[in-house]
């Protein structure tokens, strides 16, 4: 690290042009969402903001990866990370805790005789009349299994890490993110084949919102690990400094958690009893 | 007060005619009013000492302690006592609100303190209020009778209903015979939005949500003209859609609802009963 | 220590000089502000944007006081017919709607965009730093991108103005609580869109932020300042952050589910296909609790160190002091549904919230009796942020107990969306929050700009805001009290006088706004150089060691707490 008169360990950042870009890149693209919504104006509005925003990730972490690597994330830093990034899964958590609090009223409300719109509309049961449910033990219970497999693997490729066996950091990771993808092909192939829409129908709405947001969060995940994964091929990270890894793990495991109260609740839990295909 | 609507400048509620206005008036002016009062007069009166004696004239050394077990316990715990003493007939005012009478149970009146004093009868008449966008349609649901209730606009009031107050006159009021228990239930139609329908003097307040059919009831003891006025945001006219209820004697109602069910029509009953009045 | 007479830009400048490499030159021109990562100046843009939205809040609000004031449609179709180009009674319809698009941007802009970005925002990114003795935050460039995302989530809500909400009317008039079936069915242009797009943007900005001074408050303290001797502001930013980062995903949850059924054909509230709109509610207000005690706990942090200063005397009760915020903030989660007791809420889930809710009072009133606690015994001076702060232990506390009326399900069945309400809770913010806003920023306007302010204008700022904002929100009791429903643009002529006096009010409060903006300037232009610590002993916390203004990058080396002192 150069040298500086301070004396203190912490990491003082320098202006960044990140934020900025970024905001713009999000205004830009909800202005955008909304005219395409409302097709008023054609998506690329809306494509620009991505753009910005995917651009402004780019930038902003290779920085943050150049500066680790310079040393500036000391180990009082790198204990930052960590609360910065704990405290953004909960956020999370908090997210999910709305769809499935949609999920529950429909769950838990479905013969509220006072709600009589939606009794009529359910015949006064859950899963509503006319929704055909998966079964869970088929490809949810493939997909739990292949998400808690990958679970294992991307523990492997930790200690693999620890270890400095880079051979074994870069199969963990590699298949890792292949049963990532592999989730969601599944997820996909099961949606394709589901009992009930997406729109004008309640039940689908929290099926699809709670499972979907799932997994895009298993996509982010993917996506997160495919990043380590280049960074393992091109020999970045230690055994000692990985701190990209860690929050990709971390993240992976949040992932599963979530898909494991799903399928718990929504696949389980909502099929008991029930006809299912 | 004059029941059924505000007077100029009035400052508290609208004259009660209903069992449970009375235990709301009796709740809040007998003893919430007093609460609140005299914790607001103890900061005040506490500020005031502080100032008076502590400034930096009257005592230029300032203390050090900075704890006191005692006082600390005692703010802790009168607090508690004040909000159970609240508590015990909030509680008993709520179940009186929320319970349909049955002929047997007795209802609190001014006696909020006490287990029930009131005789209630079992409701009588049930009437099904639905909020549109904008104006009201009343149900008489054993009548099969049903109308809409529309505000008068400034021109039809001063030519139809010149002593009636502005924003509050409709054209076709609710008709209710006294001394009966009425039940209201309460929707808006499927498409539409929430309103809510409210009576001040009878100490309801029941929302209109689409596909839910809410609750309520009340027993006015005193014939006269209400008003009552929606309670929930619902768009441009919020402010113009008022509820009216007329409270009349028991034949007349008997002679308002018979020609209303002869004609099926509201105005030609109201007619019947203004020659009857 | 660098020189304390010097002005923050020159400083910055000659401070940045003895530090050679890495980052450590001090950025010039707009680049310092836009691509900043210094904590302090973030908050400076925190606190001017707020200024800027408090301005806008407040003109709102006059339109709004301004149609009130009389029965009758006064000024609304008059606008409508400016905006839009529209007459007759087309302009009275596009009016009536305005009006409550007016009351809705109110709402939103003061409580998105004045009151959080002030006191967690501005107070909370300058000062916790400072406070704990940490050099900067610990996410610099999260802190800059939660403020910039801020004044573009603005302009997504002033964009909404200009869209057509409900067929034929422009903006979204559908309340800040915007609940369907209005806001989707009701709302079917794309002026709602950009307002759920504004919240999650305002939302985005807020988690990021609270991320950053959690993180920062958890892992920078300097050396001996463990958390039992964390400054109360600082607790109250803390508290606050969790609060910000638990509820507003819950929030975004339903309003994403609003974006859906609006766009994409989904039905979470469409009761006809299944849907619950009172669903949107519980989501809402799950959110909105907590939200106001976002809004409430940095103020109390405030307000603990003015009371302080001013009398010379070390805080009451310290310890109670956390664990009542902590407290306020923990059953702020479980109270939600007394927004809903009118909904159709069974008769136990009503006992339950009346019962929780009241809870609440306790750690509140520990918190108001410590403050007089700790100015009992003290030896006070009246300067101008004492007498916000004694103001706002008066006025928070008569807005407190309306909220326990309010509390009890029976007594709310004949208030709840009545102006009581709307007088309930503007003594909790316009006369609370704002109070310990302006509390704050008179205590920190020496530390902060290095200047000092015109204390006597500054007490006439006070006593004229004072008498205003009681005026507007006194007499509103009576009116709710009386049964006038808010959200109205009109009303029975017979509450007409506490209107007119509510709107004089505003007029009184105005001069206030004007007053506060002309000492802004005129501090500016007067440069009354401010020492490093203008308040004397009382004022013991560490932005008090520091010049004022601070240099650039403050604590290079780590203050040590003593371990003996308490706080
Ligand atoms: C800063 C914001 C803020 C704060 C701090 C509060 C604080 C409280 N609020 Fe308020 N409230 C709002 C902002 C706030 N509120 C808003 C914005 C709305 C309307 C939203 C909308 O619909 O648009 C609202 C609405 C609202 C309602 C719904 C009303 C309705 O719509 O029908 C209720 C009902 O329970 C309520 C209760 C309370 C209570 C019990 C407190 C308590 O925390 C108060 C505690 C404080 C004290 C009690 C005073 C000090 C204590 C003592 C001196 C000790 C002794 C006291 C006793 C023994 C009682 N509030
Ligand atoms: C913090 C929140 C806040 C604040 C400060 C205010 C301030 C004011 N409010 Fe408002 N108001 C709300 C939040 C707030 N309000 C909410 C949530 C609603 C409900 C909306 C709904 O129904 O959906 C509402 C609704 C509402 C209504 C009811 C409308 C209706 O039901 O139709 C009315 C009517 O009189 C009103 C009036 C006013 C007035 C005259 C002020 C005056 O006090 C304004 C004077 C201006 C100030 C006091 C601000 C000055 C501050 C600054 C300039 C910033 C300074 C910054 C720094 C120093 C850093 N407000
Ligand atoms: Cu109907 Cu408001
Ligand atoms: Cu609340």
């Amino acid at each position: 690290m150069a040298a500086v008169t301070r004396n203190h360990d912490y990491h003082i950042v320098n202006p960044s042009p990140w934020p900025i870009v970024g905001s713009i890149s999000l205004f830009i693209l909800a202005v955008g969402a909304v005219l395409w919504m409302h097709e008023i104006a054609p998506p690329w509005v809306f494509a620009i903001g991505v753009i910005g925003v995917l651009y402004t990730m780019y930038g902003w972490w290779s920085d943050a990866i150049k500066e680790g690597q310079a040393g500036d994330h000391t180990p009082v830093v790198q204990i930052a990370f960590r609360y910065g990034m704990m405290l953004f899964i909960a956020s999370e958590v908090m997210f999910f805790v709305a769809w499935f609090w949609a999920y529950f009223d429909g769950f838990f409300m479905a013969t509220d005789p006072l709600q009589y719109a939606r009794v009529e509309w359910s015949g006064g049961q859950w899963p509503p009349t006319g929704v055909e449910l998966f079964n869970p033990w088929h490809l949810p219970l493939f997909n739990t299994i292949i998400l808690l497999t990958s679970g294992t693997t991307v523990t492997w490729a930790h200690h693999a890490l620890l270890h400095n066996d880079r051979r074994g950091l870069k199969i963990g990771l590699a298949l890792t993110v292949a049963l990532g993808l592999l989730f969601t092909v599944v997820q996909a192939i099961e949606y394709t084949h589901a009992g009930f829409t997406f729109a004008g129908n309640y039940y689908g709405a929290t099926f699809f919102m709670a499972t979907g947001f799932h997994g895009f969060h298993v996509i982010i995940g993917t996506i997160f690990l495919a990043v380590c994964l280049i960074r393992a091929l091109r020999g970045d990270m230690s055994p000692k400094h990985h701190l990209g890894f860690e929050f990709a793990a971390w993240y992976w495991h949040f992932v599963d958690v979530v898909w494991l109260f799903l399928f718990a609740t929504v696949y389980i839990w909502g099929s008991w009893g029930v006809a299912v295909h | 007060a004059e029941a059924g609507k505000a007077v100029p400048g009035q400052i508290g509620f609208q004259e009660s005619v209903t069992p449970i206005m009375d235990s709301i008036e009796a709740f809040h002016n007998n003893l919430l009013m007093w609460v609140i009062t005299a914790i607001v007069v103890l900061v005040f009166v506490l500020l005031v000492v502080v100032i008076v004696r502590f400034n930096a004239k009257s005592n230029p050394q300032p203390a050090t302690f900075t704890h006191n077990t005692l006082v600390e316990v005692v703010w802790t715990v009168l607090p508690i006592v004040v909000l159970i003493v609240i508590a015990i007939p909030s509680f008993a005012v709520l179940t009186d609100q929320l319970t349909i009478p049955d002929g047997q149970r007795k209802y609190l009146g001014n006696s909020i303190f006490s287990w029930g004093e009131v005789e209630v009868p079992a409701p009588a008449l049930t009437i099904k209020a639905t909020g549109e966008q904008w104006y009201w349609t009343y149900e008489y649901v054993d009548e099969g009778q049903s109308y809409d209730s529309y505000m008068l606009n400034e021109e039809d009031r001063q030519s139809l209903k010149p002593n009636e107050p502005r924003l509050l006159a409709v054209d076709n009021e609710l008709v209710v015979p006294v001394n009966t228990t009425v039940r209201v239930e309460v929707t808006a139609s499927p498409s539409g939005v929430i309103h809510a329908f409210a009576m001040p003097s009878f100490g309801i307040k029941i929302d209109a949500v689409p596909g839910r059919l809410n609750e309520t009831w009340f027993n006015a003891r005193k014939e006269g003209l209400y008003y009552g006025q929606c309670s929930e945001l619902c768009g441009k006219d919020h402010a113009f859609m008022p509820i009216a209820i007329r409270v009349v004697s028991a034949e007349q109602y008997a002679t308002w609802i018979a020609s209303l069910k002869e004609s099926g029509d509201p105005e030609t009953a109201n007619a019947t009963l203004v020659a009857a009045q | 220590m660098a020189d304390t007479t010097q002005h923050a830009l020159e400083q910055a400048a000659t401070h940045g000089t003895d530090h050679g490499a890495h980052g450590h030159h001090i950025p010039t021109g707009w680049r310092r502000w836009v691509y900043s990562t210094n904590h302090k100046d973030i908050g400076i843009m925190y606190l001017v944007f707020s200024i800027f939205a408090g301005v806008v809040g407040g003109l709102l609000s006059g339109a709004m006081r301004m149609e009130l004031q009389e029965p009758g449609i006064q000024i609304f179709h008059g606008l409508a017919a400016m905006v839009y180009g529209l007459d007759g009674d087309s302009a009275i319809d596009a009016g009536k709607h305005m009006f409550n698009v007016f009351t809705t941007a109110h709402a939103l802009i003061m409580v998105f965009f004045m009151v959080m970005p002030a006191t967690f925002g501005g107070f909370g990114n300058y000062f916790a730093p400072l406070m704990i003795g940490a050099p900067d935050t610990a996410f610099p460039r999260v802190n800059n991108i939660a403020f910039w995302l801020l004044p573009f989530a603005f302009l997504l809500l002033i964009l909404s103005l200009f869209f057509e909400g409900p067929a034929g009317m422009f903006g979204a008039g559908t309340g800040w609580t915007v609940y369907p079936p209005l806001s989707t069915s009701g709302h079917p242009g794309p002026s709602v869109d950009f307002v759920i797009l504004s919240l999650h943007v305002a939302g985005i900005s807020s988690i990021l932020g609270a991320i950053n001074l959690i993180t920062t408050i958890f892992n920078m303290r300097a050396p001996g300042m463990t958390l039992h001797k964390m400054p109360l502001f600082a607790w109250s930013i803390l508290v606050t952050a969790f609060l910000l980062l638990l509820a507003l995903p819950v929030l975004a949850g339903g309003i994403t589910m609003m974006l859906t059924d609006r766009n994409f054909g989904t039905s979470f509230f469409q009761s006809e296909s299944g849907g619950d709109p009172v669903l949107f509610q519980h989501l809402f207000w799950f959110f909105g609790h907590p939200e106001v005690y976002i809004m409430i706990l940095p103020g109390f942090g405030i307000v603990s160190h003015i009371v302080s200063t001013f009398s010379r005397k070390p805080i009451f009760g310290y310890l109670a002091m956390v664990y009542a915020m902590v407290a306020i903030g923990f059953v702020g989660f479980i109270v939600w549904a007394h927004h809903m007791y009118t909904t159709g809420l069974s008769l136990d889930v009503q006992r339950y919230f009346v019962a929780a809710t009241m809870v609440i009072a306790v750690p509140t009133g520990v918190k108001i009796f410590s403050w007089i606690a700790t100015m009992w015994g003290g030896s006070i001076t009246f300067r101008t942020p004492m007498l916000w702060a004694i103001g706002f232990i008066f006025l928070f506390t008569v807005g407190g107990v309306t909220g326990v009326v309010l509390a009890n399900a029976g007594a709310d069945r004949a208030l709840h969306d009545t102006y009581y309400v709307v007088a309930h809770f503007h003594y909790v913010l316009s006369l609370g929050a704002v109070f310990s806003l302006f509390a704050g920023w008179y205590y920190w306007y020496p530390k902060m700009f290095g200047y000092m302010y015109n204390e006597k204008l500054a007490n006439a700022h006070f006593w004229i805001t004072f008498v205003g904002v009681n005026l507007i929100f006194f007499p509103q009791h009576f009116l709710g009290l009386a049964g006038m429903p808010r959200r109205y643009i009109d009303y029975p002529d017979a509450y007409a006088l506490w209107n007119r006096v509510s709107s004089i009010g505003y007029y009184v409060t105005f001069v206030g706004l004007v007053l506060f903006l002309y000492l802004l300037w005129e501090a500016a232009r007067k440069k009354r150089k401010a020492p490093d610590n203008p308040w004397g002993e009382g004022a013991t916390t560490l932005e008090w060691t520091l010049s004022s203004p601070p240099p650039y990058h403050q604590f290079e080396t780590l203050p040590r707490i003593d371990s003996t002192k308490t706080h």
